[in-house]
């Protein structure tokens, strides 16, 4: 028994392939708008009609294209094909590749006709190049971050039992295989982005394991026994996470390096999936202490436990969005798991979702987008929803068994 | 006449002849041996019988069946109402053909996996698989089995029996299922 159970502790050299993630320097900050041109915050939001103007060589056609991907999933903007006039906004990118990758971009407000930005780029890949002016022309038109350069964590289907987590860009392109071994379930963020905490069943033992992203290294957070399940990371480095270590599931929190475990929970029934709110002051989570899986929540410190949800029977999986007024969950409904949301004090349930089973909701940092999982085309696949405008696409292969997206918070 | 005097004679000779056999001793013991006939036949019988015994030798295949064999036609699923982690009753024949089995075979060990219908979410259901397979191992403990031979994991939906999207097929998934790990002795 003593053979078949012991498990040498983990030192994963990489099963990676390693992303060097592209040296980006931009050589000009960004200054702060002196001008918002869209207020996301307005119900009723206008789109600003902008052209884009670009030299025409095949890396400024591509660097091109994936800026514009980029600003029109947000719903914000209309593009005007150049010498057709309308644009309050132009964006000049001028690219050389004589030595490198460089990239100057000029913004215009072409209403007052003044330059707004001018920024210089150099990097080694287009991508991540691209999606950087992304989010510089967002932030001068909003007055917000944009999230153009963050990362999704999911899981992918390989074989009967077999689930690797992989990473891949926001919109669904340069994915890569974090791990491989065993089967991988629950997983989520640290909140600076270095690292990626998952449970994964390995020799028959659940255990929380941690990832150094940057250096692809891999640690066990929690080997106690029983089934440990990761969910999520609170601003100073706590870990929520569900163990049924005692005999039933309930929630702890420990930090980051594994110290300082507290029991948050203690129930006969089932007590899993633990969310911190944003600030880190709240817990949401799913209990069948009621006789069905509800979301409730409590106090960081497990006081004042309230249920949250109270139609249907079957609710799961909650998400908090960033600025910790609204939470998204699974809700089964007429026989299908669909999207909904509810503000954090139980009142105005919302149905998001209407179309085969949805599942997986995981918020981006901004609050402006939801990833989440659907089997509505077939196969399980993730797919991003802009919450403004309620467009939802799929952004993995047809053909893969994709599930479980986790949205990285603002990376470097 | 005179030939009809010799036949008369003739006949008369051949009567007397056959009357004076009959009472003689000889012919009581030839009915004698009829009876040893009878018995000979009941010997045929015993033979026969002796020919049908072939369950003596299907006896010695099934002593040379592994445990894993054997536990393999013992060991059946033990199936769960949807999101219900309560042993049904009609579940209770097969946990304790387990417990028999394990009680019989003191030198095995078993994993009990806990499995979930797809229809849940995920993580819910990993939480709910090893509700379903403690419940087992509970039973069997109740059933005189120390629960240190009985290891439980939860596998949720993610190891299917079948994968149709159908009522029989999600109810064969929502099983505990078991499995022999280890012989203390090998």
């Amino acid at each position: 028994m003593k053979k078949i159970f012991n498990i040498k502790r983990v030192k994963l050299t990489c099963i990676i392939f390693i992303c060097s993630l592209s040296t980006l320097c931009s050589s000009l900050f960004t200054p702060v708008p002196a001008k918002i041109y869209i207020d996301i915050t307005s119900p009723a939001i206008r789109q600003l009609p902008i052209r884009i103007n670009t030299s025409g060589s095949p890396t400024s056609k591509e660097i091109e294209s994936i800026v514009k991907k980029d600003l029109e999933f947000t719903g914000l903007f209309s593009f005007v094909d150049p010498d057709v006039p309308g644009a309050e906004i132009t964006a000049d990118i001028d690219v050389d590749i004589s030595e490198g990758l460089k990239v100057i971009l000029s913004v215009r407000d072409l209403i007052v006709n003044k330059e707004v930005l001018k920024k210089r780029y150099s990097a080694s890949k287009i991508r991540p190049l691209a999606h950087s002016i992304s989010n510089d022309i967002y932030y001068i038109v909003t007055g917000k971050k944009g999230i153009f350069r963050t990362k999704i964590t999911f899981l992918v289907n390989t074989s009967a039992g077999r689930k690797e987590l992989r990473m891949m860009d926001w919109d669904g392109s340069g994915a890569f295989r974090l791990v491989a071994k065993g089967l991988t379930s629950s997983h989520n963020w640290s909140q600076d982005g270095r690292f990626v905490l998952y449970s994964s069943e390995r020799n028959r033992k659940w255990k929380i394991y941690i990832l150094n992203l940057q250096r692809y290294r891999e640690m066990v957070l929690l080997s106690s026994k029983g089934l440990n399940l990761v969910g999520g990371t609170s601003p100073d480095d706590l870990v929520s996470f569900s163990s049924s270590k005692d005999g039933s599931s309930e929630i702890y929190t420990v930090d980051i390096y594994g110290k300082g475990m507290k029991k948050l929970t203690k129930s006969f029934g089932i007590d899993v999936s633990p969310v911190f709110s944003p600030d880190g002051t709240k817990i949401a989570f799913v209990s069948d202490r009621g006789g069905t899986p509800q979301i409730y929540v409590m106090g960081a410190k497990g006081r004042g436990i309230r249920r949250l949800t109270f139609e249907g029977s079957y609710n799961t999986s909650p998400s908090w969005s960033a600025n910790g007024k609204q939470i998204a969950y699974v809700g089964r409904y007429n026989g299908k798991n669909q999207i909904f949301m509810v503000k954090s004090d139980g009142t105005d349930v919302r149905q998001f979702t209407f179309s085969g089973n949805n599942e997986s909701p995981s918020f981006s940092p901004d609050g402006q987008f939801l990833a989440f999982d659907s089997d509505r085309d077939g196969t399980h696949g993730v797919y991003i929803m802009n919450l403004y405008i309620e467009g939802q696409k799929r952004i993995t292969p047809k053909k893969m068994k994709a599930t479980s997206p986790e949205w990285s918070p603002y990376l470097k | 006449m005179k030939k009809l005097l010799v036949i008369l004679l003739l006949i008369v000779a051949v009567g007397c002849a056959k009357k004076y056999q009959k009472p003689s001793e000889e012919g009581v013991t030839s009915d004698e041996t009829v009876t040893e006939d009878v018995i000979t036949y009941k010997e045929v019988d015993e033979e026969v019988v002796d020919e049908i015994v072939v369950p003596e030798d299907e006896t010695v295949l099934e002593s040379t069946l592994s445990v894993e064999e054997q536990a393999k036609s013992v060991f059946k699923d033990v199936l769960f109402d949807y999101d219900k982690y309560d042993i049904r009753y009609d579940a209770r024949p097969s946990l304790d053909a387990v417990a028999a089995f394990l009680n019989k075979n003191k030198d095995i060990n078993i994993v009990v996996e806990g499995h979930c219908d797809e229809r849940g979410t995920n993580e819910y259901n990993l939480a709910l698989g090893e509700k379903r397979a403690k419940a087992a191992q509970n039973y069997l403990a109740s059933r005189g089995i120390s629960k240190g031979r009985i290891i439980a994991i939860t596998f949720g939906e993610e190891k299917p029996f079948c994968t149709e999207q159908n009522e029989s097929c999600w109810q064969n998934n929502r099983r505990a299922h078991f499995v022999i790990v280890k012989s203390r002795f090998q």
